[in-house]
């Protein structure tokens, strides 16, 4: 067992960390959203230029091999700055769905791309009536002679309005909710007949709602099997929950620690409200929440890239669990403690609140996760625990 | 041209020193350690003349414990090429480390050392100067600009009041101020690199280096505790407490 | 012991609702079943309708509609069902009450008229950055010079200052005294030279609170609300009313039905959300909670018309603290329900009337905000932990 960073990950841990405690302050982040697209190209920039765009892609097509762990330090640097820009759009989701399933052409042209922060990309999974469901696609491609032609709506994307080139799934064959028919598909955000519309999300962040009518995409620019994709969003949707616990622990460490500062400080009846035994306890939770996420987060991390999916899918639904729960937990917390100013716009902690809670939102929530693990048989129905 | 950059593991400069229970040094169990800020600063300086053509290899050490190999594995992915650790459990104060320094010096024969001005455990500021009068060599402290021709250096030096520069006659010691430069982030490319650039280590015997200490600490104090700060929620709160709490308006 | 409604409280019902019927304009009806906020002169001009047989909350004598603590929940409830709204803010539920208790006969005449007739809107300048939680810490001046009070200083999270004509305000007038006793109530005109209104926009991204400076603002001593360095006693006579009044029964039915229609819109692989089991445990396990509240506040309500002026059951102290819990409970059931469609943040396009499509399942935008606004429940007017501590203290003995 062995739960230390080697020394690359120390190192990689200390560069992000670094970056973001001297260009990602709060008054930082409030600069960037007011940016044209609502986040910082020069910080996408910086991100390219330490190579963390190119992170988790294999060295041959210009990256760096690294993994879920690499992946997790990153993000829970990315969370405790709360940033804007699409990293885990572009890198994550989309970045993904090509390390998984593309061909080598594909990886060759497209890799280098988003290595360099030439393209973003976004991945369009979710539809209108779909919820937490990744194969509920009703979205259609049909094929037209070399080609093929999708038609329908993709809800929530998530920086679908940035993106320069959007991953989409649409149905070849099979009913909706059906494992197979279903393909992934690379579309220009220009292409013609695709339209989106843009909006903030909850949190600050960006998303788009997309039209498709009629989009025609080159037999070159479909992703793996037409019919067959599914098992790699299933997988690319297991990864991208074990970053999203990553990026919760690193707003949870945040939160935690704005929280204890303003309870050492704060004072009302003469006393630092610190000093109050029942706030003493709550911040004791709230600490106890944090720990157990921190070690979920890293259980999924580890558990990500497992090859049974049953397996894989129990352990990071377990985990999203424990994430969404401390969500409410560590932020309500964080909040009340604050009192009135814990809910202005104007303190970080209100806005780590919303993220989080939103965070329980990406690719299902507690709930959800809940059900998914128990429909499984729970955690400890693996036989082949020692 | 050979460039050596000695570097310190610090306590992190974000985290908030505790003295130990027993008064006898600063508490350093589980606390987040990091190179020394200065250091860093010469690390980069070092970088900057490598690129512009300057010179050819840099060389960093430390004087430390095991753990000081992740100071100087950061040093090698700022871009440094090799690195020295020369092995010592117990504090090593700046006489003691000038003294491994001239045998490292005496060994590997750079051009220019680089130190960072000091470290930002013991605020000494020393080693530098005790470096140079060790080995002889022309110093140029506190610099906050070096420029490097074929056998000079001219150094700008940040002092009272004002700048000063200075001509150096290489071989030479530069210590750097804080205004030198912006040091870089260890890249992934250059954090990959790192990895199989070499690591020697060393003892201080292997440059018939002393370095028992000849001080010795009486005791170790936190400031006196500043009262806490509140935060004024408007212009006329503050105003308010500087009138009827400071009783300074 | 019975749960029903005696024959007369069932009449009043009727009579209740026929009297909205007749008198709610549809417009304001419709546009409050959508969830949308009114302008203000539509809450004015509904509050003089609602009140057009005296002010449901008060005393006859004082233009009040005279109803006993029952016909009063009655009428809330048949108003909230509707949907009209509600009372006409912190004019008749806070300042009102404490003008004909403890005021003038000259405030008696000129302030109630005018609240009962919408004409004036009040805001509550209680807390301060310094004083929340401690609120007799509070620092604001008022210095008695001639026939006025100087005022200087400051107040913070004034709700609704940006709409209010007037604010009462807790002031020190004593500062050499145990601080509870240097506190007067002052009546303040918020056009008076010197005061500043200045928003403070809350994470659902709603302009609801303020920041309100005085800064040499004259007030006439007439102002003053009974005697001077008595304001403590009036503060607490108010923050009962407000404490120990609301329960927000209404509020949490409300986002209860919401989250029932969101989730019957809502398709879990095909099937409705509302039909799976998980849910609505959920659901069920929330108004086992908001039953338990409801009943608690009927005994209140039944039981006050016998307790001793000045006495209230000890049950009532817990209602705005359960209430504010259930009222979270049930806007986290409103994110359950909207899921990820609670991500989008619709606000600005509201904000500026764009006339887009809704997009997702309705109401599924308002989820996130309605939560993020919950939050502050057990924060204001006393926050958890100030009620319990008063509880512990006044009905435990602790
Ligand atoms: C949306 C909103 C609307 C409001 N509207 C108004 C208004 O119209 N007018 C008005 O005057 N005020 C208003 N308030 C202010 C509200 O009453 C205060 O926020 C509240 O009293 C808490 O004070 P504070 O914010 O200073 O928090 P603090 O008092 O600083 O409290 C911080 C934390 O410490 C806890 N705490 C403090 N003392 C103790 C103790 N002794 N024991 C245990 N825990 C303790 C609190 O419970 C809280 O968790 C509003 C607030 C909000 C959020």
């Amino acid at each position: 067992m062995n739960f230390d960073l080697s020394e690359e990950q120390r190192l990689l841990k200390d560069s992000v960390e670094r970056l973001m405690l001297d260009s990602y302050s709060f008054g930082d982040r409030r600069k960037y959203q007011t940016e044209k697209r609502g986040f910082s190209e020069a910080m996408w920039a910086r991100y390219a230029e330490l190579g963390l765009l190119a992170l988790p892609f294999a060295e041959e097509h210009g990256g760096f091999g690294g993994g879920a762990v690499e992946t997790m330090i990153v993000m829970e640097a990315f969370g405790k700055a709360l940033i804007l820009e699409p990293y885990f759009a572009t890198v994550v989701l989309a970045g993904g769905l090509l390390r998984l399933g593309a061909s080598e052409a594909q990886k060759a042209e497209l890799i280098p791309l988003i290595a360099e922060g030439r393209t973003k990309l976004a991945f369009a999974y979710a539809e209108p009536q779909s919820r937490y469901d990744l194969v509920d696609v009703e979205t259609r491609a049909k094929r037209d002679g070399d080609g093929w032609i999708l038609n329908g709506s993709k809800d929530l994307v998530l920086h679908g309005d940035a993106a320069d080139k959007i991953i989409v799934s649409a149905r070849t064959a099979g009913d909706t909710r059906e494992n197979d028919g279903v393909g992934l598909f690379l579309v220009d955000a220009d292409a013609p007949g695709l339209t989106r519309r843009g909006y903030p999300t909850q949190d600050g962040l960006r998303a788009a709602d997309i039209t498709l009518e009629r989009v025609r995409v080159e037999t070159a620019n479909v992703i793996g099997d037409p019919a067959g994709a599914f098992p790699v969003i299933s997988r690319v949707a297991d990864e991208a929950v074990a970053a999203l616990c990553a990026e919760a622990v690193g707003s949870f460490t945040q939160m935690q620690a704005i929280t204890l500062d303003y309870l050492k400080t704060r004072e009302q009846f003469g006393k630092k409200i610190g000093s109050f035994q029942v706030l003493q306890h709550r911040a004791v939770d709230m600490f106890v929440d944090l720990e157990q996420s921190r070690s979920m987060a890293i259980y999924a991390a580890i558990m990500a890239v497992e090859s049974d999916a049953s397996e894989r899918e129990r352990a990071v639904s377990a985990a999203k669990v424990q994430i969404g729960r401390s969500a409410k937990a560590i932020g309500q917390q964080s909040i009340q403690l604050h009192g009135g100013i814990g809910m202005t716009m104007e303190h970080s902690v209100g806005h780590y609140f919303k993220h989080v809670t939103m965070l329980d939102t990406l690719f299902g929530d507690a709930e959800h996760h809940l059900r998914r693990l128990a429909a499984l048989g729970g955690l400890s129905g693996d036989q082949r625990m020692e | 041209m050979k460039l050596l950059v000695p570097v310190k593991r610090v306590i992190d400069a974000n985290v908030k020193a505790r003295v130990k229970a027993d008064g006898s040094g600063v508490e350093l169990a589980n606390v987040k350690m990091a190179i020394n800020p200065f250091d860093e600063i010469a690390v980069e300086e070092a970088i900057r003349l490598k690129e512009a053509g300057k010179a050819e290899e840099i060389v960093v050490v430390s004087i430390g414990p095991a753990q000081a190999a992740e100071t100087l594995r950061t040093a090698l992915a700022m871009g440094a090429d090799r690195a020295i650790l020369v092995k010592v459990d117990e504090l090593v104060e700046p006489l003691g480390v000038a003294k491994v320094l001239k045998g490292v010096v005496e060994v590997e024969r750079p051009r220019l050392v680089i130190l960072g001005k000091q470290a930002i455990d013991d605020d000494s500021n020393q080693t530098g100067q005790m470096l140079a009068g060790l080995l002889g060599w022309a110093q140029g402290t506190f610099a906050s600009k070096v420029e490097v021709a074929a056998d000079r250096a001219r150094v700008t030096r940040e002092v009272d009041g004002g700048l000063q520069t200075v001509d150096l006659k290489l071989p030479a010691i530069i210590t750097v101020d804080l205004r030198l430069n912006q040091p870089r982030y260890a890249s992934l490319p250059n954090i990959m690199k790192a990895k199989k650039k070499p690591l020697d280590e060393k003892v201080p015997a292997d440059f018939g280096a002393d370095v028992k200490a000849k001080l010795k600490v009486i005791k170790t104090e936190e400031p006196s505790s500043r009262k806490t700060g509140v935060k004024v929620g408007s212009v006329a709160e503050l105003v308010d407490k500087l009138k009827n709490e400071a009783g300074v308006l | 012991m019975d749960l029903a409604f005696t024959k007369e409280e069932r009449a009043f019902r009727e009579e209740v609702r026929q009297f909205l019927r007749d008198n709610v304009l549809p417009e304001i009806r419709r546009k409050l079943a959508e969830g949308r906020k009114l302008a203000k002169d539509e809450i004015a001009a509904g509050a003089r309708i609602l009140n057009k047989r005296g002010v449901p909350t008060w005393p006859k004598e004082y233009g009040g509609a005279g109803w006993t603590l029952v016909q009063q929940y009655i009428f809330e409830e048949e108003v909230r069902a509707f949907p009209a709204q509600l009372t006409f803010g912190m004019g008749e539920s806070l300042v009102g009450p404490v003008i004909y208790t403890f005021g003038s006969e000259v405030q008696k005449k000129y302030y109630l008229p005018r609240i009962a007739n919408a004409e004036d809107w009040w805001c509550q300048g209680f807390s301060e950055p310094g004083a929340g939680s401690d609120l007799a810490s509070l620092k604001t001046r008022a210095v008695r010079n001639g026939d006025r009070y100087v005022v200087d200083g400051q107040k913070i999270w004034t709700s609704g200052a940006q709409y209010a004509d007037w604010i009462f305000c807790l002031v020190r007038t004593d500062p050499d005294v145990k601080k509870q006793q240097g506190i007067s109530f002052l009546l303040i005109d918020l056009k008076t030279p010197g005061v500043t209104v200045r928003p403070i926009r809350l994470i659902d991204g709603d302009h609801v609170v303020n920041e309100v400076f005085f800064d040499s603002v004259r007030v006439p001593i007439e102002n003053l609300v009974g005697e001077e360095n008595k304001g403590w006693g009036y503060a607490k006579y108010l923050l009962g009313n407000e404490r120990f009044g609301d329960a927000g029964v209404g509020i949490s039915k409300e986002r209860i039905r919401l989250a029932k229609e969101l989730a019957e819109r809502a398709c879990v692989r095909g099937a409705r959300l509302i039909d799976q089991t998980a849910f609505r445990e959920k659901v069920a396990a929330v108004e086992v909670q908001l039953k338990a509240l409801e009943i608690t506040q009927l005994r209140v309500v039944a039981s006050a018309s016998k307790q001793q002026k000045g006495t209230q059951d000890p049950a009532s102290s817990i209602l705005k603290l359960r209430g504010s819990e259930v009222e979270q409970a049930s806007a986290e059931l409103l994110m359950d329900a909207a899921g990820p469609y609670a991500l989008r943040d619709l606000s600005q396009e509201e904000r500026e009337g764009r006339n887009e499509p809704p997009v997702g399942a309705y109401g599924a935008a308002r989820s996130a905000p309605t939560y993020f606004y919950s939050r502050a429940a057990s924060i204001y007017s006393g926050s958890s932990e100030i009620q319990k501590n008063i509880i512990a203290k006044a009905i435990l003995g602790l």
